[in-house]
């Protein structure tokens, strides 16, 4: 593999190892073993998040409603819990419902022809983040049942809970898109519409299905949340479509589609959580965290934009 | 002016990319009203050489001239200053502009920061005019036809007063009426004293508009010659260096297979498996909108009948599991995900009852077909975008192989590739043929339908205006009923 290949592949890992490397030096709890476990949790819902936005952006879409969604299921599922429903079957309705909620956003998209799936998706944001607050009053509702607790707050061994719904959502995710054909036709419709249409490929069924794992990852984000905070809250996962965006973006997606890998948006994922952490540890106010991710976000892009360009002069050559 | 004056002179241009050459020493120029046609196949340097002429990348050694004046462009801007004006095959223009402002795009006419519309509109109505056209400047880009759209271009080139203007595979995407109007249009440049690069895939084309010829082969000019003393077979010789097949014209066999494929509805016909039907007729004339319809990407008009029995085609993956095929008119806008590799695309149409990939058949099917199809490539995992024309059309053709495709429907297979890969996928044709599969192949250069089809259907306006069987097909007959004459 050429050099050029080697630093796309591996990237956004190489930034992050630099980065942990900085903020060790700069902080003695940094390369703790409890401080990255810390890190790990903290970053688990922005992971999930990210794995649906991901398959999102990969067809070129983007999907704003996922924080609205991660907050309606949050509540969703709060609710069930209070009326009984075991922890189990609870967690199964929230994703089901999180699924729901994104298909419509694919249904609006292919069936009503909007031009932008920012369009059906930002009604979406807005019309699930009202719903969570018209259903619970506006009122967070907590004391969840503690075996429902456990996806957010427990733990296997010293292995927390949420990182093992990450782990196991990655492994799920990464099969799909590139061991399978439906994966295949996702990559393809991102790199041509056109052309995966009149190859065969089914795009308004595989678009709805992209926006119904968007949801789904959305609900399995509201069930680490809800166990952790132990509530379900209306304003769960306000802006967190941004961060998921911001992760798939910072781990070599582009906004123009067809490119994007699970592995590189978990490391988009961990390299907003590390700097925030690390952040946090040196005492800088979470004001200037802000701005410093916004930095990161900028200059992610911008590498990818330079990568790009030194590759097109390459082809201008050939031809 | 001196009308022979060297306008452009370029001495021993090279240029190397990666450790590559692809310009060697080349030697090139262009007079005063002259039409200069360059030619090559796909990867002989021809845009590399244009992009130096016009600024967009530096030679490496060599000399370049401008009216015996040594220069050095550094941008499209600079060669443009200096009158040089690239027309490129993408136009780039801005569809929600009117022509008028498209032409003055960047240099309206101003005073004390307002714009003269006045002055602008009628500036443009004069350059247009000039040019032998009645365009309404006004109009907007969107809803001009290709055709006009390269006269807005041009006419742009002749705002910015260029002296040498560079067309890169103007007539491409034109219908031959729209190319004989595009060589009045450069007869006139010419006449104003303007020099024309002219650069095309269709040799008779050169023989209509250009006064010298210079071709290249591999980084090298091979030949420059006045075109009254060239003929069609030196050039071809001198771009391929060799003789090539597709010159013998094949032989023509009745064809006697079981049929294929059948439409009834507006549009009516029938193709035998083994049988290449030609579609013939002018731009607009609906072939395109026939051919995407049938695979099921277009309004439904008609009943289709796959070996005898009624079908349901809703959309493509329903005309795929039929069999069929549709390499369509745009290569790049309709058959290949660019940014993905040959193996992508060429498994792109195939394997969707499995769940799961089979990647190591897939990939040894698809090597096999690189060979089978002479596809020029790094490997399986060279992304589509980096491949030569010809052979990203070979790579569409290999990915309805490999889907096991029977009814091929093929629209404008050779548009703008090279002599070399367009022999090879003639060959490919006639092979496909010979081994039972139905064929449609709609084109607009005549002489494609003439070598290839065992009979050709013409139409006009969406409707057909008649059949020619291969012996009575003659380029008037077709251009007869294509026109709207009756057989």
């Amino acid at each position: 593999m050429s050099v050029a290949a080697l630093l796309r592949r591996f990237g956004p890992l190489l930034g992050l190892l630099a980065l942990c490397a900085v903020l060790g030096t700069l902080s003695d709890h940094f390369l703790t073993f409890d401080n990255l476990i810390n890190v790990f949790r903290q970053s688990a819902v922005n992971a999930l998040l990210s794995l649906g936005q991901l398959v999102v952006i990969i067809t070129a879409g983007i999907d704003l409603s996922v924080g609205s969604i991660l907050g309606l299921s949050c509540v969703l599922v709060a609710l069930l819990l209070k009326a009984g429903v075991p922890p189990a079957l609870a967690v199964l309705a929230a994703l089901a419902i999180g699924g729901a909620l994104g298909s419509v956003n694919g249904l609006l998209l292919t069936k009503l022809h909007l031009p932008h799936p920012f369009i059906p998706t930002l009604g979406m944001m807005n019309v699930a983040r009202g719903l969570a607050l018209v259903i619970c009053g506006g009122f967070p509702i907590s004391e969840l049942p503690s075996g429902f607790r456990f996806w957010g707050a427990g733990s296997v061994g010293w292995i927390p809970a949420p990182v093992i719904v990450v782990v196991v959502f990655c492994v799920v995710f990464h099969v799909f898109l590139t061991r399978t054909t439906v994966g295949r036709d996702i990559y393809a419709i991102g790199g041509n519409p056109q052309a995966a249409l009149l190859s065969g490929v089914p795009v308004d069924a595989r678009l709805i299905l992209v926006y119904a794992l968007s949801g789904v990852t959305a609900a399995a984000g509201a069930v680490v949340l809800a166990g952790r905070m132990n509530s379900g809250f209306p304003l769960a996962g306000m802006g967190s479509e941004l961060d998921s965006i911001a992760a798939v973006i910072i781990g070599g997606a582009s906004f123009f589609g067809g490119v994007g890998t699970v592995g590189g948006t978990l490391v988009g994922a961990l390299i907003m959580g590390v700097l925030r952490n690390g952040l946090n540890l040196m005492n800088v106010s979470a004001y200037w965290q802000t701005v410093v991710i916004g930095v990161v976000i900028v200059a992610a892009v911008w590498v990818d934009v330079v990568r790009k360009r030194a590759a097109e002069k390459g082809r201008a050559a050939v031809n | 002016m001196n009308e022979s004056a060297q306008l452009l002179e370029l001495r021993g241009i090279s240029k190397w990319f990666s450790g590559v050459r692809v310009l060697e020493g080349v030697d090139f120029e262009v007079r005063a009203a002259e039409v200069h046609a360059l030619v090559g196949e796909n990867g002989a340097g021809k845009s590399t050489l244009m992009n130096i002429v016009s600024g967009i990348v530096a030679a490496d050694a060599g000399q370049m001239l401008w009216e015996g004046q040594p220069v050095r462009p550094r941008s499209p801007r600079q060669a443009q200053e200096l009158g040089i004006t690239f027309v490129h095959q993408e136009l780039a223009l801005a569809p929600q502009l009117s022509a008028a402002e498209n032409i003055f795009l960047g240099r309206h006419p101003a005073g004390g920061g307002w714009v003269r519309w006045r002055e602008i509109h009628d500036r443009a109505r004069e350059l247009l005019s000039g040019l032998g056209h009645n365009i309404d400047p006004r109009r907007l880009v969107a809803e001009l036809s290709l055709a006009e759209r390269q006269l807005v271009e041009i006419a742009r080139a002749l705002a910015f007063r260029a002296r040498l203007i560079i067309m890169d595979e103007p007539t491409a995407p034109l219908a031959d009426r729209d190319a004989e109007g595009l060589f009045r249009t450069i007869r006139n440049l010419r006449e104003r004293g303007v020099g024309v690069i002219f650069i095309s895939h269709r040799l008779k084309e050169i023989f209509q508009v250009a006064d010298r010829v210079t071709v290249l082969r591999d980084g090298k000019r091979v030949l420059t010659k006045e075109v009254a003393s060239a003929g069609v077979d030196d050039l071809v010789r001198a771009m391929v260096g060799a003789e090539l097949s597709a010159h013998v014209p094949p032989e023509a066999a009745a064809v006697e297979g079981e049929e294929a494929i059948r439409v009834e509805g507006p549009v009516s016909f029938a193709v035998r498996r083994g049988e290449v039907v030609g579609f013939a007729g002018l731009a607009g004339a609906g072939r395109t909108e026939l051919l995407e319809w049938l695979f099921g990407a277009g309004k439904q008009t008609g009943q289709i009948f796959v070996n005898g029995r009624p079908v349901t085609v809703r959309r493509p993956l329903d005309a795929i599991r039929h069999g069929m095929a549709l390499v369509p008119d745009d290569r790049k806008a309709k058959g290949l995900v660019l940014g993905a590799t040959l193996h992508q695309n060429i498994a792109l149409a195939s394997g969707r009852r499995r769940w799961f990939i089979r990647a190591a058949r897939e990939r040894q099917a698809a090597g096999q077909l690189l060979g089978e199809l002479r596809i020029k490539a790094a490997g399986l995992d060279q992304r589509v975008l980096y491949l030569s024309g010809g052979n990203q059309q070979k790579a569409v053709l290999a990915k309805w192989l490999y889907a096991g495709a029977r009814v091929f429907l093929l629209d404008e297979p050779t548009r703008g590739i090279d002599v070399r890969s367009k022999a090879e996928i003639y060959d490919l044709v006639r092979g496909l043929a010979s081994r039972g599969a139905a064929i449609l192949l709609a084109s607009s250069e005549l002489d494609e339908l003439l070598r290839l089809a065992d009979r050709i259907v013409v139409m006009h306006r969406g409707r057909i205006a008649g059949e020619l069987a291969r012996a009575e097909a003659t380029e008037e007959r077709i251009m007869h009923l294509a026109t709207g004459g009756v057989q």
